[in-house]
C-alpha cells in the first residue's frame, strides 16, 4: 500500500502550540462548573429534605426524628 | 512529586487513564490523553475540513466533548476508536451545518449482501495523489469521511460500523457509493484522463 494516494496526501500538520493551553483552560472551567453544580445539587437536596415533616398517619401529629 | 506523578500517568495505558479519570476528574491526567491524541485528531480534522482554522476550533471542541463524556465511555471498544468516532461525527455534523448540504439518502433496506466492488477500489487507488486531493475537497463530507476512514486510516469495517453507527452492509454500501462518486468527480474535473 506504499503507493496508496490517500497516504501521500495525508495531512502532516502539527496542532498549534496555543491549542493545548486553550483546551486545558476550557477543561478546567468545565470541571469547575461540574463541581459547582454537584455541590449545589447536593446542598439543594439536603436542604429540601430538611424541610420535610413526617406526619404520623394515626395521630396526625409530627413524627419525632430518630 | 508532581513531575513523578505525571511520569507515572504517562506509563498508564489509555484505558487505565480513563478508568482513573472516571473515578476522579483530574486535568493534568487528561492532559496526558490530550498529548497522545491531539496530533491525530487535529490531522483528522484538517483532512475532513481542509481548513486549518476550523480544524483548530473543532479539535478544541472535540477534546472538550471527550472530557465531558468520559463517564459514558464503557470500555467495550478501545479509547482511540471512541475518540475517532467522536472526531468523525463532530466534523461531519459541523460540515453539514456549514454547507447546509443534505447528503443523498441511501436506501439501506436494499443493502444486504452487497459485495465490495474491487474494480472501483483499484480505480480509486490508481488516481494521481495531487488530483485526488482536489477531488476529496469537492466531495460531499460524508463520502470524504468514509473514504478517509477506509483508505487513509485503514480502519477495519467493525470500527467504521461503531464510528458511523450503522451496520456492516450499510458501511460497505457507503464505501461503494463514495468510491463511485469520487471517480465520477475525478472524471468531471480531469476529463483528459478519462
Amino acid at each position: 500500500m506504499s503507493d496508496n494516494p490517500f497516504k501521500i496526501i495525508r495531512p502532516t500538520d502539527q496542532p498549534p502550540e496555543s491549542l493545548k493551553k486553550d483546551v486545558m483552560g476550557s477543561v478546567k472551567f468545565v470541571m469547575l462548573l461540574m463541581r459547582f453544580v454537584q455541590l449545589f445539587v447536593a446542598d439543594f437536596s439536603i436542604s429540601a429534605f430538611d424541610k420535610v415533616r413526617l406526619i404520623d398517619p394515626d395521630t396526625g401529629t409530627r413524627k419525632k426524628k430518630n | 512529586m508532581f513531575k513523578s506523578r505525571v511520569k507515572k500517568d504517562q506509563s498508564f495505558t489509555d484505558e487505565e487513564l480513563v478508568s482513573l479519570l472516571q473515578k476522579d476528574m483530574d486535568t493534568e491526567r487528561f492532559a496526558v490523553l490530550y498529548d497522545r491524541y491531539s496530533t491525530r485528531v487535529y490531522q483528522k480534522c484538517v483532512g475532513m475540513t481542509r481548513d486549518r482554522d476550523l480544524a483548530k476550533d473543532l479539535t478544541h471542541d472535540i477534546f472538550l466533548k471527550v472530557f465531558i463524556n468520559l463517564s459514558k465511555f464503557d470500555h467495550r471498544s478501545k479509547f482511540g476508536t471512541w475518540v475517532y468516532s467522536i472526531t468523525y461525527n463532530y466534523c461531519l455534523d459541523t460540515l453539514r451545518k456549514n454547507q447546509r448540504h443534505r447528503e443523498e439518502d441511501i436506501d439501506e433496506r436494499t443493502q444486504e449482501g452487497t459485495p465490495m466492488d474491487g474494480s472501483s477500489e483499484a480505480a480509486l487507488l490508481g488516481l494521481r495523489a495531487e488530483r485526488l486531493d482536489h477531488v476529496l475537497t469537492e466531495l460531499d463530507p460524508t463520502d470524504r469521511a468514509v473514504l478517509l476512514m477506509k483508505y487513509e486510516d485503514e480502519l477495519p469495517i467493525t470500527d467504521m460500523m461503531a464510528a458511523l453507527g450503522i451496520g456492516e452492509s450499510a458501511v460497505k454500501m457507503r464505501l461503494l457509493r463514495a468510491r463511485e462518486r469520487a471517480i465520477a468527480k475525478y472524471r468531471e474535473l480531469y476529463p483528459d484522463e478519462s
